[in-house]
């Protein structure tokens, strides 16, 4: 089948024109017919196919060229190499702002919004009332846009773009200035949407509504593809390196703790973990941690094992002398202590285990060890942990 | 251009909104439009009249005045069309940066308005000329319509060529309107040809705004309706800028967000 839309190693430079003469310039290179191959490169190499009915998210940080790839693929912009091919019928991008004119009244610009989707005047007196009631803003449209909140921009915006029927709706970031309901109606109308066959791209900040209303994703990093495919493994790699970038920032500003003590770690490690790689497990498998400590003076440290998700978030933590657990004594000097996880009630994504060295008391920690784990599988359950539950109905 | 302009829905959109920010948002709005070029009629009349004494040898049945109001409408149709719509691109930067349209739209929207605007003001001018002993030629009037059609494709192609330099070169905004100027004074408006030495009369000929304003008092004013090589060779130059002018914009508009 035919897809509906077909990126080919994208590129896109802005030329630099901040000044008069570089204007001139780029404008020069224009009129000879030379593509602009200097400035800003704010996409590199994307290649994109979705297929009609496919809904596809596109995720990334700021900056990272997601909406000069919705620019795009609406035609505003040209690519400064590959190709762009979208073959829907009408295609209708929505964004902050809508695209209205802060000047004119909202019925102004919806009939504007309108002509520029296709939907021809009398096709618009008979579908008025049903954008206005779907917008539901009241008498407001008859002010000026730039007298509206950005959620009433969205709403309006939302509801021409629903009454022109569109083969192929394009959001950028909109979702998330409209209220509760708004939002609830939206999804609703998308999904709807979906099921007639039509086909979405999302960018969006809100994984929790990529994984919702798309199947796909697209994850852009500086320009780049940095993964693309099902949206539950890009959606958690996206939020693993935000949450490794947090903790990186707050481990940079803890200056090293507990390595002052007698009683250090060893040896750490997690069976069944291969060679530098991250341990995986299924969602709701069992994890072993094993730890080796050195006491100096002989006596039995305690061992302190923490769970955390990867940005650092405490998720649980045990020490052995809470269960008044006996270590297993090596030799004079080393301690070994054993823990397994059964069913780990863990969501998938990426999280680590700490394992400490703490005094006889169990009162100083004196030294860590620290080791990854990803979780796998698929879920659209939300938060850190499966709390045990039944439905009463 | 688009066959079907005239029926394309968002180009009566914007024509729609052209001719209210420029003519109707005020309540007077509207009644500037006639008021402003009736007052800078007067004021020329009386400075070239009263205070230089001009003689218009050919000036014909009503004098100084009809003979100028004749070709003034026209030319700030023109004049006004090609101004307002050298920026037009930055000023719609929102909607092109959004929305993928034929950007042409806007300056032809410009264009339209400001001529649908100024001819309802000519057609007023006319009247009250006639009103006030003028004899107007009616049958000139339906002569000179294809002459303001010819000037109208004329501003657009200006528009066009205008309006695509402007997003590349943005001074083009500040050199244009002393140009405009230069440009009235270039063409026989105040004046007539027949007073210009014979040399200079014949370099003016290649002014295309000479032939515009000509030929639309020999129609109206005095019911002249011969034709000569002129009459063709001047259209064509028309039908030839716009045609050229669609061409650089259209050659250039995919790249108007990247200057924007």
């Amino acid at each position: 089948m035919e897809p509906l839309i077909r990126v080919r190693g994208v590129s896109k430079f802005y030329p630099r024109v901040h000044h008069p003469r570089e204007r001139l310039r780029a404008f020069a290179s224009l009129m000879t017919g030379n593509e602009i191959h200097e400035g800003a490169e704010v996409l590199h190499d994307v290649s994109l196919e979705v297929t009609a009915g496919q809904s596809f998210g596109i995720i990334g940080q700021n900056g990272a060229g997601k909406s000069t790839l919705l620019k795009l693929l609406t035609g505003v912009i040209s690519p400064s190499r590959g190709s762009v091919e979208v073959n829907a019928r009408i295609a209708a991008l929505l964004e902050l702002g809508a695209g209205f004119q802060p000047e004119f009244s909202g019925i102004d610009n919806v009939k504007m919004k309108a002509a520029l989707l296709g939907i021809s005047s009398s096709q618009l007196d008979s579908q008025l009332d049903e954008i206005l009631e779907f917008a539901d803003i009241g008498d407001y449209v008859y002010e000026p846009v730039k007298h509206y909140s950005s959620g009433m921009v969205v709403r309006l915006g939302f509801a021409v773009v629903a009454a022109s029927n569109p083969e192929l709706l394009i959001t950028d970031e909109v979702l998330a200035v409209g209220d509760e309901s708004f939002q609830k109606k939206c999804i609703r109308w998308i999904e709807s949407f979906l099921e007639r066959g039509n086909t979405l791209l999302m960018v969006s900040h809100s994984m929790f509504l990529v994984q919702k209303l798309c199947r796909q994703a697209l994850w852009l990093h500086d320009g780049r593809t940095r993964e693309i495919g099902d949206v539950f493994p890009v959606t958690q790699s996206y939020l693993a390196y935000h949450e490794e970038r947090s903790a990186a920032e707050r481990l940079q500003r803890r200056s090293l703790r507990g390595d002052s003590g007698l009683y250090r770690v060893r040896e750490f490690s997690l069976p069944g973990r291969s060679g530098d790689e991250d341990l995986v497990i299924s969602c709701g498998g069992d994890l072993e941690a094993e730890l080796v400590l050195h006491s100096p003076d002989g006596r039995p440290p305690v061992a302190l094992f923490g769970v955390m998700r990867a940005d650092g978030t405490p998720v649980y933590g045990v020490a052995s002398d809470y269960d008044n657990i006996e270590a297993e004594q090596l030799d004079d000097q080393h301690y070994r202590f054993r823990i397994c996880f059964d069913r780990l009630p863990l969501l998938p994504g990426s999280y680590s285990i700490r394992g400490h060295a703490m005094d006889p008391q169990g009162i100083r920690l004196c030294d860590t060890a620290e080791l990854r784990f990803i979780v796998s599988g698929e879920s659209r359950e939300m938060g850190m942990i499966r709390l045990p539950h039944s439905w009463n109905s | 251009m688009p066959v079907n302009l005239f029926a394309n829905n968002v180009f009566r959109q914007l024509v729609t909104r052209a001719v209210r920010t420029e003519y109707l948002e005020n309540l007077t709005g509207f009644a500037w439009l006639i008021l402003q070029p009736l007052i800078l009629l007067a004021v020329y009349a009386f400075v070239f009249t009263t205070i230089f004494k001009a003689r218009i040898p050919d000036a014909g049945p009503g004098g100084f005045v009809p003979y100028l109001a004749v070709a003034f409408w026209p030319w700030t149709a023109f004049s006004e069309a090609v101004l307002r719509s050298s920026n037009v691109i930055s000023a719609n930067s929102a909607l092109i940066g959004k929305v993928a349209f034929p950007s042409e739209l806007l300056p032809l929207s410009i264009v339209t308005a400001t001529f649908l605007m100024n001819m309802a003001g000519y057609l007023a001018v006319l009247f009250v000329l006639q009103l006030m002993g003028t004899p107007i030629h009616w049958l000139g009037v339906a002569a000179a319509v294809p002459v303001l059609a010819l000037l109208f494709l004329f501003a657009c192609g200006l528009a066009l060529f205008v309006s695509a330099l402007q997003v590349f070169i943005r001074d083009v905004s500040q050199i244009l309107p002393p140009l405009m100027t230069f440009w009235f004074f270039m063409t026989p408006i105040l004046y007539s040809p027949a007073i210009l030495p014979q040399k200079i009369a014949a370099v003016m000929k290649f002014n295309p705004m000479t032939w515009y304003v000509g030929r639309l008092r020999d129609f109206l004013l005095f019911g002249n309706f011969q034709l000569s090589w002129y009459d063709l060779a001047v259209p064509l130059l028309t039908l030839l800028l716009f045609w050229v002018s669609l061409l650089f914009f259209r050659r250039f508009s995919p790249h108007f967000e990247d200057f924007l």
